[in-house]
């Protein structure tokens, strides 16, 4: 319940869960989520497929008419409650594991000496 | 904005090619998706030149036609289901054993060797054509197997630099030794395995 499940968490997914997390209730759209994490489309979207089906993340249409300003409406993903929980869960959990035993994301923090590399 | 209208219908072509892998029942909300994204590429001001904003509008189409293929192999929609006509209902991964392979393997070999050396007997002069055609196909063949090497998520039974010294060391037996043997297929390696991540 408390974990991830079948979605492991790699480079790509921790970037994109940061992102998410940076604020749980603020919506995102596809493109927005790419230019955030620095992530391709191809990569992005199988991830968030995972995420919607394990219900860490849900979706929905944007609240406008098509013709409203020429912009089709978009899709916008944001992390459910439980998605909030775990994806907090497994951050922490990350960043405690020894950086040899999982890939980096994010930088280390300075001021840690010893810490393997 | 001049210049992106084409851009866009093209993109937008290869995303709607890209949803027909798609169950039917996805088909139509994922292009109105990918397809309503495209505008805010075009009209992203963080990337100043409008021919960038083009490449990176067809890249992220690309990734659509990456990411169609994944969503149709993780659904149960599998190929098999969506393209019986011309897979006649096979399992697409190649499975073939690893002794046949490696057979095939040799076979190919002998067959490159047989025809190096049969055309340069008949073109001694080291800079006749067949000399350079063939410097020039090894040399791709060699690039072909080290970018599937480094590209790989994994290998089978050796490391990766074992595999590229082995490509390297021998030109077309080497890589042929590397693609029958070592060579993990691009479905049988989606599942992920922690211990191959560095």
């Amino acid at each position: 319940m408390c974990s991830l499940g079948l979605v492991k968490l790699t480079g790509p997914l921790e970037r994109v869960l940061r992102v998410l997390l940076a604020d749980p209730v603020a919506p995102h759209y596809g493109y927005d989520l790419m230019k955030a994490a620095s992530l391709a489309s191809g990569t992005l979207y199988p991830m968030l497929a995972r995420l919607q089906q394990e219900g860490l993340v849900d979706s929905q249409w944007e609240d406008r008419s098509p013709d409203a300003g020429g912009r089709p409406p978009r899709k916008y993903y944001r992390l459910t409650a439980e998605g909030a929980r775990v994806a907090r869960l497994e951050l922490a959990h990350a960043s405690t594991s020894p950086a040899s035993t999982r890939r980096v994301a994010v930088r280390p923090a300075h001021g840690t000496p010893g810490s393997a590399l | 904005m001049s210049g992106t209208g084409p851009v866009r219908r093209i993109a937008e072509m290869l995303i709607r090619a890209s949803c027909r892998r798609l169950p039917e029942d996805q088909r139509a909300e994922r292009c109105r998706e990918w397809s309503a994204e495209l505008p805010a590429i075009m009209d992203d001001t963080s990337i100043r030149l409008p021919i960038l904003r083009a490449v990176r509008a067809l890249r992220y189409s690309a990734g659509i036609s990456r990411t169609t293929r994944h969503l149709r192999r993780a659904s149960g929609h599998s190929a098999r289901a969506g393209r019986a006509g011309w897979r006649g209902g096979a399992v697409p991964v190649r499975s073939a054993a690893p002794g046949s392979r490696l057979t095939i393997g040799v076979i190919v070999w002998l067959v490159v060797i047989f025809a190096a050396v049969s055309l340069l007997r008949a073109h001694p002069h080291p800079n006749s054509w067949p000399f350079i055609l063939f410097l020039a196909l090894a040399a791709a063949f060699d690039a072909f197997c080290l970018i599937d090497i480094a590209r790989a998520s994994q290998v089978r039974y050796l490391p990766k630099w074992a595999w590229a010294l082995i490509c390297l060391a021998q030109c077309p037996g080497g890589g042929i030794v590397y693609l029958s043997l070592g060579r993990v297929g691009r479905a049988q390696s989606a599942p992920p395995s922690s211990a191959q991540r560095p």
